[in-house]
């Protein structure tokens, strides 16, 4: 959600430079998108976290936690809001839903629809939102300044009572944007008589538009149950900034702020035609309390919390509270619907003060007692038992072209589990046989160890073998196979270590990408005296070749006949940039081979 | 039947997968602070995957785009992630009256979302969790702080940050500095009450703590891997450790 600096300045004057907001937010909030300057402004992208996405998701909601968690100054904006005179009204709304937790309306007449002022504007514009005209900046602007969505309907466009009601089969409407959406009964609407107004929480439609020669509007307030709204806005596929606010419930306390704050900004446009609000709000939000004890936030957080602490902060946060010895009880805030449950305040202390006041702790090992688990023993001891016979480990894909288990609906292009390890792993087979000469393998041997899904049964199964067969058990079976006397216990401390770290060989720092082009082999052999080591002649080869080669040269062959050995090299030539040619692979060869020719008594073969 | 014990003594031993190199290396780690390795199933029920974690009917993780849903067997899933073995663990325990107890598990998890080099539809994680009486963020802060020097060396610095996951309260997100860039690795938390009573234990008298994160992301810092795709190709060039 975007945030403008100069906007939040207005309710927090004292708020510290748009520098020092990165740590804040960071530590003691929420994550950091962005920060990016825009003219004289500062617009922070922060990701506010969904439990309290109740709260924060407008201007005022950040700007209050700011002023609590910093201690500083908030401004209090709803007593500067203009109060409009009002008429009785004639409105009548009915609500049919029980996905509609409250819906105020509010008729003006007699208004005028043109630009808006130039601050609203402005401020629109500096979190990326278009000005359309002062009817809907205004409602956006509020949404955005206090967090609830608004809607404006053009009364003459109406006819009959507003009802918020679940859609009819086949009922259809025309958004805003020109889209036509065939409607279904978990879609809950705004109506009137005759037409569908707006999809309910998600997007007003084009019947009821304000447009330039409006000249009365309905206001709606309203609220909407969360799930209700997330279903249709993923139904229909329309996101939009207020079905984003609904889906997070919202507390249905916030439509008085939001219509008082609306209402304002309207006397100040001038406006005079205010009729009476009509309230439809069947079911009250409850008060509730929430007791905690200081013991149990330090046990939780792991640290000493002061008493002195704790009330600091509930009075920052404005709450109010009652302390009994043990026993904090607090009355909740009604915007504050993620505070429920003693753990809820153990993370608002925790975050508030910062987790850094924390010191980490490392219990003492010998207070667990400890089991060893059998299935991880046999994956274990496989495993090392392949690898020390010179089998290789990969991994394949659990998905197949064809299974006994499949998935719904797949991103990717196979639906299937595997049933088997042996087809992934004889196409890792082919693959590695290709390039057994860049891996300087004479025979690729592979291993795999994973489940597989059976109609009715998960089985974990090793499989291993070359390019030639493939053999494939089940886990227990392989155990019991090569090692029928080992139990559980035996295999398992032992070979919790890598394999890597008991052999304490020297890892690389860093992983190398190969090329993706092609490789090219080439073989060289040649006759030298008896005695004389392959290595002498591997430091001629090496010193004769360029960076083309990538593998090599690796000795494959040595034999020993009437007083001459026999060596063979193996280059592998292989290039980051493009497919090597035939030429360019001699013209290394070439070098290599007139080198060995100026030792006179080596000969190639 | 072909055996593996050929025995031959100029077989060279064969290479390992990275994945399963830094897996051993944290069973390892984990194992010597006391923790007991579990393993469990990668088609899980709902159940374990979502509703003892405190993930609710409509929370948005459920949806189709995120989850792969069985055909023909409505309330399983391929695992979203393996908290639900470390669940599955607490649960047993509880039963055997093991507590305290510590759990780490390390698998493959599922998502359904398009691949690219940072996400793939199957991916390992490292799962962890630590039930007792006091077992606190403090816990925490020191079984991942030692963790993460062991695998990642000395230099490594962590910090919390405020986060939010249905199965935790407080929720955190672990964040390390690694060769001078902060990369978030982990979420984690207190387990929250509603998991610990769905595990059959009571939240009144035992707590603790859980993590879990990507393997994947780990092997890549460490080793420089560009492409999170290159763990499941089966191609032996990978084994470069």
């Amino acid at each position: 959600m975007k945030i403008s600096y100069n906007w939040l300045k207005w309710y927090i004057p004292d708020c510290p430079s748009s520098e020092k907001m990165w740590d804040i937010f960071t530590y003691h909030l929420c994550e950091v998108e962005s920060i990016e300057p825009l003219g004289e402004d500062v617009i922070f992208d922060i990701n506010i976290l969904p439990n309290r996405a109740h709260d924060l998701l407008s201007h005022q909601g950040i700007a209050r936690e700011l002023a609590s968690l910093l201690n500083i100054k908030y401004v209090d904006p709803t007593e500067n809001y203009k109060i409009p005179t009002s008429q009785k009204t004639e409105l009548k709304v009915k609500i049919e839903s029980q996905n509609c937790r409250r819906y105020s309306a509010r008729i003006v007449r007699n208004i005028k629809v043109g630009p808006s002022p130039d601050w609203v504007v402005k401020h629109l514009e500096s979190i990326g939102q278009r000005s359309i005209n002062n009817i809907v900046d205004a409602a956006n602007l509020v949404m955005y300044d206090c967090g609830q969505p608004i809607h404006a309907f053009d009364l003459d466009k109406l006819s009959g009572v507003i009802t918020v009601r679940e859609a009819k089969e086949g009922e259809e409407i025309t958004t805003l944007d020109n889209k036509q959406v065939k409607l279904k009964p978990v879609n809950m609407v705004i109506a009137d008589d005759k037409n569908v107004l707006a999809i309910a929480g998600v997007k007003g439609g084009k019947v009821a538009e304000v447009d330039e020669n409006t000249k009365n509007i309905v206001i709606e307030i309203a609220n909407f149950d969360p799930v209700s709204v997330r279903k249709t806005a993923r139904g229909i596929n329309i996101f939009t900034d207020a079905a984003k606010r609904f889906e997070n419930d919202l507390s249905a306390t916030l439509c008085d702020y939001a219509m008082r704050e609306l209402c304002g900004l309207f006397v100040e446009y001038g406006f005079t035609g205010f009729e009476d609000v009509v309230d439809m709000y069947p079911v009250k939000q409850e008060e509730h309390k929430l007791s905690f004890s200081i013991k149990r936030i330090a046990n939780i957080l792991g640290r000493e919390v002061p008493k002195e602490e704790v009330l600091d902060i509930l009075k920052r946060y404005n709450f109010y509270f009652e302390d009994k010895d043990d026993e904090i009880i607090i009355d909740v805030p009604p915007m504050r619907l993620d505070l429920n449950i003693p753990e809820d305040m153990a993370e608002e202390i925790g975050r508030i003060a910062g987790y850094d006041k924390v010191v980490g702790k490392l219990p003492s090992p010998s207070v667990f007692k400890r089991v060893v688990n059998d299935r991880h023993a046999k994956v274990a001891w496989a495993r090392n038992q392949l690898l020390l016979n010179g089998y290789s480990e990969v991994m394949t894909y659990s998905f197949a072209p064809k299974g006994e288990v499949s998935v719904l609906k797949s991103a990717g292009d196979k639906s299937c589990l595997r049933t088997n390890l042996s087809d992934g792993l004889k196409e890792s087979a082919k693959l590695n046989n290709l390039n057994s000469s860049l891996l300087g393998m004479t025979q690729v041997k592979l291993f795999e160890i994973g489940s597989v899904f059976k109609k009715d049964a998960e089985e974990i199964h090793v499989a291993y073998g070359d390019n030639k067969k493939i053999n494939e058990l089940e886990l227990t079976e392989f155990c019991d196979l090569f090692a029928p006397k080992l139990d559980a216990e035996a295999m398992n401390m032992d070979l919790l270590v890598s394999m890597a770290s008991r052999a304490k060989r020297v890892m690389p720092d860093k992983f190398t990408m190969w090329s993706l082009y092609p490789f090219i082999t080439r073989d060289i052999a040649l006759w030298v005296p008896e005695g004389l080591d392959s290595t002498e002649v591997q430091k001629v080869i090496t010193e004769n070749i360029n960076e083309l080669v990538v593998k090599g040269p690796d000795l494959f062959d040595a034999f020993t006949k009437e007083g001459k050995t026999s060596y063979a090299f193996r280059l592998v030539f292989q290039s980051f940039e493009k497919t090597l040619t035939d030429e360019e692979v001699s013209t290394v060869m070439q070098q290599v081979t007139d080198n060995i020719n100026t030792h006179t008594d080596w000969t190639l073969r | 039947m072909q055996t593996i014990n050929e025995q031959n003594p100029s077989n060279k031993m064969g290479t390992e997968h990275p994945l399963n190199i830094l897996a051993s290396e944290a069973y390892k780690v984990f194992s010597d602070l006391g923790f007991e390795v579990t393993l469990g199933p990668e088609l899980e029920t709902e159940w374990y995957n979502f509703d003892a974690l405190n993930v609710s009917k409509d929370h948005p993780a459920r949806d189709m785009q995120d989850t792969f849903w069985i055909k023909d067997k409505p309330g399983y899933v391929l695992r979203t992630h393996t908290t639900n073995v470390t669940a599955r663990a607490i649960e047993q325990a509880g039963k055997e009256g093991r507590i305290p107890c510590a759990f780490i598990s390390i698998g493959k998890v599922f998502r359904n979302e398009s691949t690219d080099a940072t996400h793939e539809m199957q991916f390992f994680q490292i799962d962890g969790t630590m039930v007792g009486e006091n077992i606190s963020i403090a816990e925490l802060k020191g079984v991942l702080t030692h963790f993460y020097k062991k695998m990642l060396g000395d230099d490594v610095e962590m910090e919390f940050r405020p986060s939010f996951f249905p199965f935790v309260e407080p929720g955190l997100e672990v964040w390390l500095k690694f060769r001078d860039r902060w990369l978030e690795v982990m979420g984690a938390g207190m387990l929250h009450p509603n998991v610990i009573r769905n595990l059959g234990l009571d939240p009144e008298r035992v707590q603790g703590f859980a993590f879990g994160g990507g393997l994947d992301r780990i092997a890549m810092v460490k080793w420089n891997v560009p492409d999170v795709r290159l763990f499941y190709q089966g191609d032996l060039r990978l084994n470069q450790f």
